[in-house]
């Protein structure tokens, strides 16, 4: 006697959401839960994005240094060596100087880097801000503008900016990643006000504000499922969009992470600790129904890459 | 439905001030107004009163009783300043709030009885919040059980199975009208209660009303006895003295399962109808549910 698995009906899809120019990308489309392939259809895999910087970083872990290191003193260097020797498919360019309370570049600086990176590179970009919503409003429209034709991905778009940053993205026409601090409801109302600015539907995603595997990624993951399921289940069209998560960046400054191995020899060697930590974080976050991951290492990406490829059958 | 005004709170920017300077005149008038809109128990909240507790109590509650003779709902953590404010109180007043936490009980049930005052049984446990409805009705069987057997009549237990804000977790706020439910059977003969405005915590304050009344529709299904409210929301008061029985037809309707046409209804109704697809969780909130 065979047994009947039990499956899911749903009644929502999500939305599926392309962005690049010379090359294009499309995330989404998902009709069931994450890999659940037998209910359902998910016609485009999860997407990996790898970072790179505008500054050469001054607090990562050697581990996460060490395969970049002959490249972090140029971003458009560092992302070809993404591209060519990593198979980067999507870069996400961080400009972390835009941050009044560190680097504090000038909004023109940040604007000639993003204009550099995005003439060399042909794989769609990325472009996300420092995270203070003033200095990206202003670096973003910039960018946004700069960068006309080139169909980037901006963020993070919040309810402090969105009217700046997705007045431009709308006229130059870019998709935009709308972050809210973990809260489903704050991400729908941040969606509908979006809407109602006149971004189109297919120029959103949704960042639920990643967290990392040992710093809180609980509340990350309870926040994308529920996103998941108001979208599949009730059809909440408010939340039917892709999601990224800007994960890296979280995982290598989680305080295991960095401790070397001699100050505690039981948590090993800390290349493989970091790489575990960043390919775990990225199979929870796959899990919870993340589209999209800004990822770092380029060992923790093929493992993510290879879980990807299995889970999609 | 007994409708007990929550206005008179040590943490109004307002009020607080003239509490801690015993200033009788604004706490007067408060009163006085929340009777003129038709409230029958006026809330006094002082807050945890670590510090003159039961003089704050006191001077309280003969402050109002000067200028109207409601019976009042003596609500602070401080199990001292409940037993100073009950004895003061003219009449039968209301204890906010008896819940089974072992100090809770211990200080509180003995003074309801002395006093044959009334009191909220409030369903949170030793550990805290209840998660669900069967835990809310566990700690309603055990509150009543050591109510009764320290004295206390069934009429005066007022149940509250605890409202909670529509933004943190739907499954509470329906939990809390599932126990409503069931109230009766489990504890037959109890009255009860609910803080209402609980359930819009967190909403930008010009839309908590609306949330509010249609909150108060559902829970009046389950035959609610009595809620904690905003005093002057007219509207709230009209919906709970029975003055807008439309409305709550609707409201009931949607919770056996219909689904009205929106575009039928009047600018009133849909109001009342979108809020209670939210609070029924068909709908997931967010600020804009009113008009998106």
């Amino acid at each position: 006697m065979g047994v009947e698995i039990p499956k899911t009906s749903y009644s929502g899809a999500i939305r599926q959401i392309s962005f690049g120019s010379a090359n294009k990308v499309t995330m989404g489309g998902a009709n069931s839960f994450p890999f659940h392939v037998f209910e359902g259809e998910m016609p485009n895999p999860p997407r990996i994005a790898m970072e790179v910087y505008d500054h050469p970083p001054e607090d990562w872990p050697e581990a996460a240094l060490a395969p970049f290191k002959d490249v972090v003193d140029d971003p458009v260097k560092w992302a070809g060596k993404c591209i060519e020797e990593y198979g980067a498919e999507i870069i996400c360019l961080q400009l972390k100087g835009l941050d009044p309370n560190g680097k504090d570049d000038p909004v023109e600086d940040a604007v000639a880097t993003a204009s550099r990176v995005a003439e060399a590179v042909e794989v769609p970009l990325i472009v996300w801000g420092c995270g203070n919503d003033e200095k990206d409003a202003e670096a973003l429209k910039a960018i946004c503008e700069a960068c006309e034709g080139r169909g980037l991905m901006v963020g993070p778009v919040t309810e402090n900016n969105y009217s700046r940053v997705g007045a431009a993205a709308i006229a130059y026409q870019h998709v935009v990643a709308a972050m809210t601090p973990i809260d489903i409801n704050l991400a729908k109302q941040l969606n509908i006000l979006l809407g109602n600015l006149g971004v189109p539907d297919d120029r959103i995603v949704i960042d639920p504000n990643s967290a990392a595997l040992g710093y809180g990624i609980e509340y990350t993951y309870s926040v994308m499922e529920r996103i998941r399921m108001a979208a599949l289940l009730q059809e909440d069209e408010r939340l039917a969009f892709p999601i990224i998560c800007n994960m890296a960046r979280e995982v290598w400054k989680v305080k295991e992470v960095g401790i070397p191995q001699q100050e505690d020899p039981k948590l090993g060697d800390p290349e493989e600790r970091g790489i575990m930590m960043e390919a775990m974080t990225a199979s929870l976050l796959l899990n919870a129904g993340a589209d999209l991951l800004i990822m770092r290492h380029p060992e923790a990406i093929k493992r993510t890459r290879k879980l990807i490829s299995d889970m999609m059958g | 439905m007994i409708l007990v005004g929550e206005n008179i709170n040590i943490i109004s920017k307002t009020y607080g001030p003239a509490i801690r300077d015993r200033d009788a005149k604004p706490i007067q008038d408060l009163a006085v107004k929340q009777a003129e809109a038709g409230i029958d128990y006026l809330d006094i909240n002082i807050g945890p009163a670590r510090k003159h507790g039961e003089e704050t109590m006191e001077w309280v509650v003969k402050t109002v009783h000067e200028v109207v003779d409601l019976p009042l709902s003596l609500d602070t953590t401080n199990a001292n300043a409940i037993k100073a404010g009950l004895r003061v109180h003219k009449g039968k007043a209301l204890v906010n709030s008896v819940s089974l936490q072992p100090e809770r009980i211990e200080h509180l049930l003995p003074a309801v009885v002395e006093h044959g005052a009334s009191m909220i049984g409030l369903l949170w446990g030793r550990e805290g919040m209840p998660r669900d409805t069967d835990e809310r009705a566990t700690f309603a069987a055990e509150l009543v059980m050591v109510a009764a057997e320290a004295g206390v009549p069934m009429e005066d237990i007022w149940i509250d199975p605890i409202a909670t804000p529509v933004g943190v977790d739907i499954n509470q706020v329906l939990s809390c009208v599932e126990a409503m439910s069931i109230l009766q059977e489990i504890t037959p003969g109890t009255r009860s209660i609910v803080g209402l405005s609980n359930v819009s915590n967190g909403v930008p304050n010009e839309l908590r009303p609306y949330l509010n009344r249609t909150y108060l529709a559902m829970l009046m299904k389950h035959g609610l006895y009595s809620a904690i409210v905003d005093a002057f929301d007219d509207e709230l008061v009209a919906l709970a003295k029975g003055k807008m029985p439309e409305i709550l037809e609707l409201v009931h309707g949607m919770m056996d399962g219909e689904e009205p046409d929106l575009s039928k209804l009047s600018d009133k109704e849909r109001e009342y109808a979108k809020t209670t697809r939210v609070l029924l969780g068909k709908e997931l909130y967010s600020d804009s549910w009113l008009t998106n």
